[in-house]
């Protein structure tokens, strides 16, 4: 498995054999597909991080995210979450990278 | 380390963001058209109806175009939430100012994200959007000729109604 990206929570990971991602998410460690990377990378872009800055519109300051149609239920505070969004952006970016320099 | 990314996507994955944004975009262009129908069908402008009818038709092949080319192509297409649509409008000139203004946005829109696949060398998006910018200059140049007809014959009394009655001409 080659590590994409570590974070201060999470890290990434592309496992060649398999043709597939993982998330090491600290108490767990989440398979995911392309599709269902692209999924996650959808959802965490999607939040409005500065809503957990303003108690009417996010009063609790936590995230409730499903992944891979609803298997994995997680809930991540304000820092998991910008944690989240540093390593999806990154994960991309690296796969990006890989891209341009096998081609 | 495989490219598996390359293996399950051909379309770059930030041009797919855009291309999402742009679905939403046209998705929202369909609604507008639609309160532009009502507005004309209680004014009784029906051709005028008729065209903002089919307007709206046309915005959402465009949406399903766009929606069927990323999850054709390995990437995930996004059902768009629409909100915001004005139904207030004081003339029918405004209404297809509005409109024009509307497909220059668009326009602009889709030459954006032209320029992004250059950056990033995703030529196949890149082709795939050629027929929207044709498209556009189509879109453009009709409500130009309409709102020509304004300046020509007035806005009121008879002549919004030759004018209603020419809409249906245009094509
Ligand atoms: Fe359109
Ligand atoms: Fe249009």
């Amino acid at each position: 498995m080659n590590l994409l990206y570590k974070t201060y929570y999470f890290s990434s990971y592309q496992c060649d054999q398999r043709r597939c991602f993982y998330i090491d998410f600290g108490h767990k460690q989440v398979k995911l597909s392309f599709c269902q990377l692209l999924a996650l990378r959808q959802k965490v872009q999607t939040i409005d991080i500065a809503s957990h800055f303003d108690k009417d519109l996010n009063y609790s300051g936590i995230e409730i995210i499903t992944l891979c149609n609803r298997e994995h239920l997680f809930v991540f505070d304000t820092l998991q979450v910008m944690d989240l969004k540093q390593l999806l952006k990154a994960t991309f970016g690296i796969l990006e990278l890989n891209s341009l320099v096998l081609h | 380390m495989k490219d598996i990314v390359r293996q399950k996507i051909g379309i770059n994955v930030d041009v797919m963001d855009l291309l999402n944004e742009q679905i939403a975009k046209e998705a929202h262009s369909a609604a507008v058209y639609l309160a532009m129908a009502s507005w004309c069908d209680h004014n009784g402008l029906i051709y005028s109806a008729e065209f903002f009818y089919k307007q709206s038709y046309e915005e959402r092949e465009h949406m399903l175009k766009i929606f069927k080319f990323i999850n054709e192509n390995g990437g995930t297409a996004y059902s768009p939430e629409v909100s915001n649509i004005n139904h207030d409008f004081n003339s029918l000139q405004e209404i297809f100012e509005t409109a024009l203004d509307q497909e220059i946005q668009i326009s602009k829109s889709i030459h954006n994200i032209v320029t992004k696949c250059r950056k990033v060398m995703d030529y196949g998006t890149e082709n795939f959007l050629q027929w929207f910018i044709q498209e556009q200059m189509e879109e453009e140049n009709q409500f130009r000729r309409i709102l020509e007809m304004f300046d020509l014959m007035g806005t009121d009394g008879i002549a919004l109604k030759l004018i209603d009655e020419r809409v249906k001409h245009v094509e």
